[in-house]
Order: structure tokens, then C-alpha cells, then sequence
């Protein structure tokens, strides 16, 4: 029997893994995919919770995150590429223009 | 009736904005007439006035208008004419009359003449009122004006470091009298709840005691301000700074009376407190003997005459500390008419020296000045109490009061210090107008006698100085209608001590008169150390400068610099420092790299998401630890 | 008109600030003048049509703005507020005569009109919020008017002013969200409308102490209350001469005005508890700051510490907590706004002809500016409290009222006139008696017209309320009654019962709310 444990341990699993990625990548593409691994972690925490509660609202809410997610990815892959044709590297380490 | 108080009261301020106008400008004679003349007018208002309440035996009572209001506290602006004030208005009007004419002819070369006129008649109207209010805060507005006048009189030659200093020093002296006087008031009011003279008198036989006491030592406070009794002296010595005139009638005649007056007003309450009573009187023959004896061999003509009255002073006190009231108004009385002659003749003598004060410059004025030396002389007699002078019968009464209490040491005092009064007055006059040389002629100096107005002027003051004496019966008679009775048990020996008083008068002068024929004498006992304390005052000057003028200045200094830039200021700024110094420290954090900022964004997480677990996990804990109790071995 | 007289009052000055913009630079002084004019009639005229028979507040006007929190624009004054609303009019009209030539000129007119819509707005606020909003706005003229016209080190003492206010006003804040929370718990509604609160007793002492100190702390620190005074000397120090007789007549006020509508009615038994601890830092304010005063060198920060220690003054007769100590501290408030303003435009008028403020510069100026000497005396006899001038009636009363809580200490706290008579006699002596040693004061030129149309209104005012007082203190009086009676009522233990008369003689009549 597959409880709403088990799909909370995969949403933390990958939530684990999203997060290290978001940590250790240095390339901002990858960085990229890492978020997304984040945001779908929590996509699938607030499918199980809906389903285990009855309440509707968790999947709403899923449906907003991937929504959201995909405007973001849109713009995002849109700065980066601008950021590429400028400087020809996507390395997380060269932008540092928001030292304090 | 009111018509004639309200012109005495409000003629002199007339005169004093009238003067002030011109106050900036150049010398106009016409000022110093104007403001003379409404002095006059307030003096025959006052005249008016009291024989009015001669007549009718009812004092005259009016509220002008309400002054302050709030809560319980209603104070009007009214104003009485009794016995008491009656004679108060008149003794002051006219010596303020007279020292205003005077003053034409003594500040005709001053380019202040106008200013001049225009604080002397502030000062008659602070005077007034002090005298004519029906409450205890009235008083108090009187109280500070006269005390604001004498300020800008004392130090009215302001380029003289030494005439504003002695007047920032008379101010600050009576404004800490004064905050006794306050405290007197504040007591009245919480005891009474009221601080009118009507409310308050006729309340005090109900009072506590041991109130009644404070009360009487606050209000007495103040009056040793103003009166300069000891210890708060020293700055009427130094008020003699001012202009002459100004000595004459606001440190002679009139303010510094007013601490008498206070006592003599406020009867009712001292009459309760026979013991602050005898305190007043204790303080009084000590002051009398002490200014007398710093009067003895001091160099300055002036100075000598404000120890005088000083020493009259005393006497006033001792007279209505031992409730003899009427006598003590008496003695004001007469003292305010010989004392400002005395010390009217003295300006004229100053004039005639180019502003030299010390009489062992002078000597033989006699022959030049004559007018002037027979004025001074009457007053001198009239000072020393030979009769049938007004001083004779005041001063002698003071005595009698003593002697009649069974107070001997406070009669002895004053009998001694009638001698020494005696002795001073005629050292005085000795040396400024008799003796052998015209010492004046080493110095330069080519006196000449006053312009005859200024003589003609001084005479009212010189008739009443002789006069006075014999309207005692009637004086007596009159105010008695307000003040207690003094019953007198010294009709028995009553001739021996008029005796015995003059004879101490007449040696008194007649030491001096033999001492001082030929001028000074030597100088041998100048170096003996009797001498150089009295000449230093007992050296309370340089005490009160060690111990209080210095030291409130240096501390002053160090709690500006020390305490409120060192200590307050700077804890603040530590605390600023603290924030700016930690925000410099933890700014290395945005290191501007994202994959550092993205780590320390994680760390953020971990703490909240723990900030969040901790509480749920220790009530978990404790709750499974509470649960399962008997597996930990507890019974 | 009389409606909405006090929209009119907060916002008129705002609204021309704002159209000054289109003024041009040649008449904004003018423009300036006119509207401070319009405002100080406006203010009058709120007098004129004040019903002096009524104790309670007048030309109430309420609107809501966030009506699940209960923020209200919610404007009143009463005999309280109604003077030092006109004292602030008057002042700020006063203080735009005077001003003398300054670099962008266009600008600081402008932001004193800003500024006196916040200050007014803080003394007819009745809303917490609202008086809130006002009270933090009123930095802001302030901060920009010491740092952009202020001395070498404004930048320094405008931030310190700036931070240092702000962080007492923030834990006021804290208060008054706890009180309007509450308020929630009692009624289910939110309210931060003052008269809301005034129904509240707070019964439980604990509350109530803590709530005091909380807005203790914000008005302790704008009165500014020993050891939380040091960033006035800095503030008066840097500030030009508008600024610090704005700041000194009005800012001051808004602590002690704090004091008496929020702490005393809301809180009687903590300031009943608090009533001995706040006297002892008063005595402290009075003597100590005198003290300093008396060391100074600059003759402006003679004036500055001497306004600290007139500000003990007052806050010893408030917490007097009867009638005669509320009463007289609020007219010291307005004496003191008026004294303290004109001594800081006359030490304006001589820096504005040296360029110096130090005393050892001068002397002998009496001789030199004779009306400039004959004002500057006049307001420092009603500095050191001399009856017959405006000084007089509020010390008179603040003292007289503590006297009945505490003799000894009225004996520390009436040192006052005698350390206040020291310092000013001495600073007086300093820069206007003796001979002209200083050439360069030689030749100096005596108040022009402006400066004298200026200072004449106060010197005018100065005696007028010396002499009659009435016509200002009698409103005073009659709220202030209600105030202490409402307090009376109020209070929780028995102990403060005894302590807070009850003045009316009907008692169930309290504050109209």
C-alpha cells in the first residue's frame, strides 16, 4: 500500500537532491533545472497532501507553481540567453555585481 | 476712594513707560520732570488715602481684575489700604519723590538720564504693589519686581564689570530667599486653600503648629533675601554699585524694608509662633551688632552707610520678632527719612570728589559744603538716636521692647551697637568734614557744593528726620487700629533706660569726635587682626566664593564635560557604534557571489524550519517521556 | 467652515507647501508669509468658536480609513490641545517673519509649511494611528531642514536626532498595537480611536505599568527627559535659527502634550506608580541641565540646555496629577514655546551679524543694540520665570502642584529659579554688559524692521499673559478639571483614588467621550 508517506519521502528525496544542486552547480542552466526539481518537490507534496485531506486547494495550488514555474523558466532562459550572447560563459561565480 | 488708589498705584508706571520711550536716547530733562512729577501725584494719592483711613478707620479694598485661576487657586490682582499699607505708601512716595527731584541734579551728565528714570519709577510701581496686595502672590509680584528693578539699578553703569556683577549677585542672592518665600506661599495654599491676607490671617489660629512654624521660617526666608539679614548679606554691601540715588531708596529706604514689612504684614501668623518669633529677633540683634561692626572701619563712605543699614535692619527685626509690630514700622518709618538723607548727602559728597568714596581722601569739606554737612550731620544725629531727633524715639522703643521681654542679651546687644552706630556716623562725618588737613588737595581734587536744588530737595527728608520722633502717640493710635498691642512693662525703669541708651549714643560720638579731630588716626592698628577681619568683611565674600561661586562653576564644567559629553552622550553613541560596527562586520556575508548567497539562503531555511520543529519536538519529547514514565525507572 | 476647520487646519499648510513649487523664488517669502497668516487666523478662529463652557472635545471629525483595524481619521481638540495648536501657528508664522536670507530659500519655506501640517495634525490627531503617522512625519521637515541648512556637523546631529527619536516612537508604537489588541479581545472590534481607549481601564497593573513605560519611552525621548536629552544640544547646535525655534517651541510640546492625552488618562494608576521615579529625573533634568547651561560657551546652547531644564519643569506639574500642576505645565508649555522660541530667533539675529556664537565674542552689545539687549532681557526675565511675564503662571502652578505631592521635592525642582536665574544672568552678562572689547562688535547695526516685527508680537504676547493669563488658562483649567476627574474615576486602586482628586463635584461626570 503506497501511503501519503511515501510520496511525502520522494517529495523530500527530491526536494534533497534539488537542493543540493542549487548548492554545489555553478553553471546557471543547471542551477535552473535544480529549481525546478525544488519547485516540483513541493508540486508533488501538495498532490499527495490534497489527495490524503480531500481538499482540492493543494492541487490548486500545484497547478499555480507549475504555471508560475513555466513563466519564470521563460524569462529566466530569456536573461540567461541575453546574459550568454554578452559574456559567452553562464559561470554563477562572475556575477558578482551585488557585492555589499 | 479707589480713583486715588489706583492713580497712586499706576502714576509711576506711567512715569516709567513714559521714560522708557525715550529710554535709548540722548538726555531730556523734561523726562526726569515728567517722571518726578507723577511720583508727586502718587504722593499726594497716597496722602489722600491715608488720611482717609485716618478718618474713617476702614481700610480700602478693591479687585481689579482676576490674575491666575486654576484648579482651586484663584489669585486676583487686589489691593489693600489699610493702616499698615497706608503709611508703607506714603513713606515710600515720598522719599522716592524726593530722591526722583534729586536725581535730575545728581545724573545730569549721565548719558542714561532717561533709562535712568524709567527703571527708578519701575521700581516705586514694584514697590506699590508689594505694598498694597491683598495676597501673598502679589506680594510676590512686587517681591520680584522690586528685586528686577534693584538689578537693573545696581548694575545700571553696565560697562563696570563690577556694578553687573554685584547686580547678578544681589538677583541670584534674593531669587534663593525667594524660592523659601515660594514655598511659604505653596504651604499657605495647601493649609488655607487660599492665599489671600484675609483667608490666610484669619486661618492661622486653626493651623497646626508645627505648619505654622514652616510657614513662618519660609515666608521669613524670603525676607532675609530682600532684607539682607545673614547669611544672605553680603550682596548689599556690593549693590552700592548703583547711583546714588538708587542706594538711597531702594537699599536704605524702601526694598530692603520690605522683609519687615513681610513680618509686620503677616502678624497674624508670627503672633501664633512666639518661637520663630524670638528666632527673628535673635537673627536681628546678631545682624544689628555684625554690620555695625564691619561698618566701623570700612573705606568706603557708601559701604559704611549700607552696614548702617544693615544694622538698622537688625533692629526692625528684633522689634517684630518680639511682636512689637507697630514699633518696628515705626522704626522703618523713621529710618527711611533719615537714611536716605544720609545717603542723598553722601552722593552729593561723591559728586563733589569726582566719585571718590574713601573719606581718609576727604577731611575739611566742612568750609565748602556746608549745606550738605549739616543735612548729613541732622541725619547722622537722628541715626545715632540723640534726642529729640526721630531716631531717638524709634530706636529707643526697639530697646525697650528688648528689655521689656526680659530679653538682656538681646538688649545688651543692641545697646552696645547703639554705641558702635554712633561711633561709625560721626567717624563718618569726622573725616569727611572735619579734621585738620584738606586731604582732598593731595589727590587733585577741587570739590564743590551741590547745586542749591538738589539741597532744597534733600530738606523734606531733613524736617522729618527731626520731626518725625513726635507723632509717635499719633502713629501708635493709628496703626494699632490693624497691628496687636505691645504691652510694655518697663514703666518703671523706663527713664534709666532712656538714660542709659543715649549716654551709650553720646559716647559713642564723642569717642569718634575725639578720636577723629585731627583726621585719621594711626595706622598702627591696621595690622592687628581685629582690623583686617572687619575690613574683610569676616572674610564671608572670599568664603561664599570658595565654597559656593567657585565650586558650582567647576562643576559645572565637569558635568558638561565630563557627565553629559562623556557619560550620557557617549553611551548613546556606544550603542550606535555597536549597530554600525556590526553591520561592518557581517557585510563580508554579500560576498556578491549567488552560489554563496544561495548557501547561506539554505542555512536560512534549516534555522527557521528548526525554529519551527524545536517546540513541536520537545513537546513530543516531553510528552512521550511523561507517557512512558515507568520505562525511565521512576516510581 | 467651522466644520471641517480642522481638515482645513492640517492640510491647508500641506496643500500650499505643495503649490509653493509653482511660486516663484522672488515671492515665496510672501507666499510663505501668507500662508502661515491664513493658518494663524484659521487657528484663531477656531478659538473664537470654541465653546469655552464645554470640557470635552469640539469640531470633531471622523472618517474611516481602515475599518477592520479600526484607524479612523479621527480629529478633536479641547481646551488641551486648542493653545498649543495656536502656539504652533503663531510660532510658525513668527518664526517665517524673522527668517533671515538664506540659500534655497524656496525650499525651506516649503518644508516648514510640511512641517507645520504634521505638527498641527499631531495635536488634533485623536486616532492612535493617525497620531502616530503625524508624530513620525513631523522628522522628516525636521531632518531635511537641520541637514540641508544646518552647521558643519548637521549631517551628524540630524541623523542622530532622526534615529534617536524614531527608536522611542517605534516602542511607542508597539503600545498602542498592544492596547488596540486589547480593545479586540474586550469588544471583538478593533479600535485605535482614543475615546475608545478611554473606556478601557486596564485592571490589570502589570499591563498597565508596561504600557506606560512603553509610551514613556517614546515622549521621554522627544521631551527630551534626562539621560535621553543629548541629541538637542547637537540638533539646536547644527540647526539654523528656524529650525531651532520650531523645534524648541513646538517639538518639544509634543511629549509632554503625549503625556497628558495618552499616559494620564489611559494609565492612572502607573503614573500614580511612576509619579516619585519621574520626579526625581525631573529634579535631575532641572538641576543638571542648568548646570550645564551655566558651563556653556556658546550662547545658543545656553539656551538649549536651559529649555531642557524648563522642560523638567513641566513634566514635574504634570505629574502633579491635580489640577493646578496639569493645569500650569500646560501653560509653561505654551510660555515656554513662546520664550524659548523668541531667545533662540534673538541669538539667530546676532549669529546672522557675526557668524559666531560663542559668548567671548560679544560683550557689551547693550551699549551697541540697545533694543536688541532690551528684548533679549525681556525674554530672559520671562526665561527665569519673573512674574507679570508669561513665565511666571506656569512654574508658579507646576510647583505649587507638586507641592502637594512632594515638599522636599518641590524644594530640589524649585532650585529652578534660582539655577535658571544664574545661568541666564551670567550668559546675559557675558554677551551684553561691560565695555565693547571686540572691535568688530563696534559698528554692529541694531534689529532692522523684519526682526522687529518679528520679536515685538512676542514681546506683546509675553505680557499679555503675564498679566492676564485668564483667557488661555481658563479653557485650560476647565478640561483639565474634567481630565483629572476622569482619571479620579478611572483608576484602579485605592491608592491612586486618594492620590488623584476628583475636582468635579458630580462625580459620575468624566472626560465626554
Amino acid at each position: 500500500m503506497i501511503t501519503v508517506s511515501h510520496y511525502l519521502v520522494v517529495a523530500a528525496l527530491m526536494f534533497a537532491i534539488g537542493l543540493i544542486g542549487v548548492m554545489r552547480r555553478k553553471n546557471l542552466l543547471m542551477l535552473f533545472f535544480a529549481t525546478e526539481i525544488l519547485l516540483n518537490a513541493v508540486n508533488v507534496a501538495l498532490a499527495a497532501l490534497s489527495n490524503h485531506f480531500g481538499d482540492l486547494t493543494g492541487q490548486m495550488f500545484a497547478f499555480f507553481i507549475i504555471a508560475i514555474a513555466a513563466s519564470e523558466v521563460a524569462v529566466g532562459l530569456g536573461l540567461l540567453i541575453v546574459w550568454y550572447k554578452r559574456t559567452g560563459r553562464l559561470d554563477l561565480d562572475e556575477l558578482t555585481t551585488m557585492k555589499g | 476712594m479707589e480713583k486715588y488708589l489706583y492713580i497712586a498705584l499706576f502714576a509711576p508706571l506711567v512715569g516709567s513707560l513714559f521714560a522708557a520711550i525715550f529710554g535709548a536716547q540722548p538726555k531730556i530733562k523734561f523726562v526726569g520732570l515728567a517722571a518726578s512729577g507723577f511720583l508727586f501725584v502718587s504722593f499726594v494719592s497716597a496722602l489722600v488715602l491715608l488720611f482717609e483711613v485716618m478718618a474713617t478707620g476702614q481700610a480700602i479694598h478693591v479687585e481689579m481684575m482676576p490674575w491666575i485661576a486654576a484648579g482651586d487657586l484663584y489669585i486676583p490682582f487686589g489691593f489693600v489700604v489699610d493702616q499698615v499699607s497706608a503709611i508703607m505708601m506714603v513713606v515710600v512716595t515720598t522719599v522716592s519723590t524726593i530722591v526722583h527731584i534729586y536725581a535730575i541734579g545728581y545724573m545730569d551728565h549721565d548719558k542714561g538720564f532717561n533709562r535712568f528714570f524709567s527703571w527708578l519709577s519701575a521700581f516705586v510701581f514694584s514697590m506699590m504693589i508689594l505694598v498694597m496686595s491683598d495676597n501673598f502672590a502679589g506680594l510676590f509680584i512686587g517681591w520680584e519686581g522690586v528685586g528686577l528693578c534693584s538689578w537693573g539699578l545696581i548694575g545700571f553703569w553696565y560697562h563696570k564689570e563690577s556694578a553687573t556683577w554685584a547686580a547678578n549677585e544681589a538677583f541670584i542672592m534674593n531669587r534663593i530667599a525667594d524660592l523659601g518665600m515660594l514655598l511659604g506661599i505653596f504651604l499657605i495654599y495647601w493649609n488655607v486653600g487660599s492665599i489671600q491676607y484675609d483667608a490666610v490671617f484669619a486661618a492661622a489660629p486653626t493651623i497646626a503648629n508645627d505648619t505654622l512654624v514652616w510657614i513662618g521660617i519660609l515666608l521669613f526666608i524670603g525676607a532675609m533675601g530682600k532684607s539682607a539679614q545673614f547669611p544672605l548679606h553680603p550682596w548689599l554691601a556690593d549693590a552700592m554699585e548703583g547711583p546714588t540715588p538708587v542706594s538711597a531708596l531702594i537699599h536704605a529706604a524702601t526694598m530692603v524694608t520690605a522683609g519687615v514689612y513681610l513680618v509686620i504684614r503677616a502678624n497674624p501668623i508670627y503672633v501664633e509662633i512666639p518661637d520663630v518669633g524670638y528666632l527673628i529677633a535673635s537673627l536681628g540683634a546678631f545682624v544689628a551688632l555684625f554690620a555695625a561692626s564691619m561698618a566701623l572701619v570700612n573705606r568706603d563712605m557708601k559701604r559704611i552707610i549700607a552696614y548702617s543699614t544693615l544694622s538698622q535692619l537688625g533692629y526692625m527685626f528684633v522689634a517684630a520678632g518680639l511682636g512689637a509690630y507697630w514699633v518696628a514700622l515705626f522704626h522703618l518709618m523713621t529710618h527711611a527719612f533719615f537714611k536716605a538723607l544720609l545717603f542723598l548727602g553722601a552722593g552729593n559728597v561723591m559728586h563733589a570728589m569726582h566719585d571718590e568714596l574713601d573719606p581718609y581722601k576727604m577731611g575739611r569739606l566742612y568750609p565748602i559744603m556746608k549745606g550738605t554737612a549739616i543735612l548729613m550731620i541732622i541725619a547722622s544725629v537722628a541715626l545715632a538716636g540723640i534726642y529729640p531727633l526721630a531716631g531717638f524715639f524709634s530706636k529707643d522703643k526697639i530697646l525697650e521692647v528688648a528689655f521689656s521681654g526680659e530679653h538682656y542679651i538681646l538688649w545688651g546687644t543692641l545697646w552696645i551697637t547703639a554705641g558702635l552706630t554712633a561711633f561709625y556716623s560721626f567717624r563718618l562725618i569726622m573725616l569727611a568734614f572735619f579734621g585738620d588737613t584738606a586731604r582732598y588737595k593731595e589727590h587733585g581734587i577741587h570739590p564743590h557744593e551741590a547745586p542749591k536744588f538738589m539741597l532744597v530737595a534733600m530738606s523734606p527728608l531733613a524736617l522729618l528726620a527731626i520731626v518725625a520722633g513726635f507723632f509717635e502717640h499719633g502713629f501708635v493710635h493709628f496703626v494699632n487700629a490693624v497691628l496687636p498691642e505691645f504691652e510694655f512693662h518697663t514703666h518703671h525703669v523706663e527713664m534709666i533706660l532712656i538714660a542709659v541708651t543715649s549716654l551709650m549714643a553720646l559716647g559713642g560720638i564723642a569717642v569718634a569726635i575725639l578720636l577723629y579731630r585731627r583726621g585719621r588716626i594711626s595706622t598702627k592698628w591696621e595690622s592687628t587682626w581685629v582690623y583686617k577681619m572687619l575690613i574683610n568683611q569676616y572674610y564671608i565674600p572670599k568664603i561664599y566664593d570658595l565654597i559656593f561661586v567657585k565650586p558650582y562653576g567647576a562643576f559645572s564644567h565637569m558635568m558638561w564635560k565630563n557627565i553629559d559629553m562623556k557619560v550620557v552622550d557617549a553611551t548613546v553613541d556606544f550603542i550606535a557604534k555597536t549597530v554600525y560596527s556590526t553591520g561592518e562586520k557581517t557585510h563580508t556575508m554579500q560576498s556578491g557571489n549567488l552560489s554563496v548567497n544561495l548557501r547561506w539562503m539554505v542555512v536560512g531555511v534549516m534555522v527557521l524550519l528548526l525554529a519551527a520543529f524545536v517546540p513541536t519536538l520537545w513537546e513530543f519529547a516531553s510528552n512521550f517521556y511523561t507517557q512512558n514514565l515507568h520505562y525511565f525507572g521512576a516510581n | 467652515m467651522m466644520d471641517h476647520i480642522l481638515s482645513f487646519l492640517v492640510f491647508f499648510p500641506l496643500v500650499a507647501g505643495i503649490l509653493g513649487f509653482i511660486v516663484n523664488k522672488d515671492s515665496i517669502r510672501a507666499y510663505g508669509l501668507s500662508v502661515a497668516a491664513i493658518e494663524l487666523f484659521a487657528s484663531l478662529a477656531l478659538w473664537f468658536n470654541f465653546d469655552m463652557s464645554h470640557s470635552g472635545i469640539q469640531f470633531v471629525e471622523q472618517a474611516s480609513i481602515v475599518s477592520a483595524f479600526g484607524i479612523n481619521y479621527f480629529l478633536g481638540v479641547d481646551g488641551i490641545s486648542l493653545f498649543i495648536i495656536i502656539m504652533t501657528t503663531f510660532m510658525t508664522f513668527i518664526a517665517l517673519l524673522g527668517l533671515s536670507e538664506t540659500p534655497r530659500i524656496k525650499n525651506l519655506i516649503i518644508t516648514v509649511l510640511v512641517l507645520e501640517m504634521t505638527m498641527v495634525g499631531v495635536f488634533v490627531a485623536l486616532d492612535a494611528i493617525l497620531f502616530y503617522l503625524f508624530w513620525e512625519l513631523s522628522l522628516v521637515p525636521m531632518l531635511y531642514i537641520i541637514g540641508a541648512w544646518g552647521g558643519p556637523k548637521r549631517i551628524y546631529a540630524s541623523i542622530k536626532f532622526f534615529l534617536y527619536t524614531f527608536t522611542g516612537s517605534l516602542i511607542m508604537l508597539v503600545g498602542m498595537i498592544y492596547i488596540a489588541h486589547m480593545y479586540y479581545t474586550l469588544t471583538g472590534q478593533w479600535s485605535f480611536s482614543l475615546m475608545d481607549w478611554y473606556t478601557m481601564t486596564f485592571y490589570d497593573l502589570n499591563v498597565q505599568f508596561w504600557l506606560f513605560m512603553a509610551f514613556f519611552v517614546g515622549f521621554a525621548i522627544k521631551v527630551p527627559m534626562f539621560p535621553f536629552h543629548t541629541w538637542l544640544p547637537y540638533a539646536h547646535g547644527q540647526a539654523p535659527t528656524i529650525g531651532s525655534v520650531i523645534l524648541a517651541a513646538v517639538l518639544l510640546k509634543m511629549g509632554t502634550y503625549g503625556f497628558v492625552r495618552f499616559s494620564l488618562p489611559l494609565f492612572p494608576d502607573a503614573s500614580v506608580m511612576m509619579m516619585m521615579p519621574i520626579a526625581v529625573i525631573s529634579v535631575i533634568m532641572i538641576i543638571y541641565t542648568a548646570m550645564v547651561a551655566y558651563a556653556q560657551e556658546d550662547i545658543k546652547q545656553v539656551v538649549a540646555y536651559s529649555s531642557v531644564s524648563h522642560m523638567g519643569v513641566i513634566v514635574l506639574g504634570t505629574f502633579a496629577l491635580n489640577v493646578e500642576g496639569i493645569s500650569g505645565s500646560i501653560f509653561l508649555m505654551l510660555s515656554h514655546g513662546i520664550v524659548s522660541g523668541a531667545l533662540f530667533m534673538l541669538v539667530g539675529v546676532i549669529y546672522d551679524r557675526r557668524h559666531t556664537k560663542l559668548m567671548s565674542e560679544f560683550g557689551g552689545l547693550a551699549s551697541v543694540m540697545p533694543a536688541y539687549a532690551t528684548i533679549f532681557g525681556v525674554m530672559l526675565m520671562a526665561s527665569v520665570g519673573l512674574p507679570l511675564t508669561i513665565g511666571f503662571v506656569g512654574e508658579f502652578l507646576s510647583l505649587l502642584g507638586f507641592y502637594k505631592v512632594s515638599a522636599p521635592m518641590t524644594v530640589f525642582a524649585g532650585t529652578a529659579i534660582i539655577v535658571g536665574a544664574i545661568y541666564m544672568l551670567s550668559a546675559y552678562k557675558k554677551a551684553f554688559f561691560g565695555p565693547v572689547t571686540n572691535p568688530e562688535n563696534a559698528h554692529l547695526s541694531d534689529l532692522n524692521g523684519t526682526e522687529k516685527w518679528a520679536l515685538i508680537p512676542l514681546v506683546l504676547v509675553v505680557a499679555w499673559l503675564g498679566v492676564y493669563p485668564k483667557p488661555v488658562l481658563g479653557p485650560i483649567d476647565h478640561s483639565v478639571k474634567a481630565l483629572v476627574q476622569f482619571m479620579h474615576d478611572n483608576a484602579v486602586t485605592e491608592k491612586a483614588k486618594a492620590i488623584i482628586p476628583a475636582p468635579l463635584a458630580d462625580a459620575n461626570k468624566g472626560e465626554d467621550n
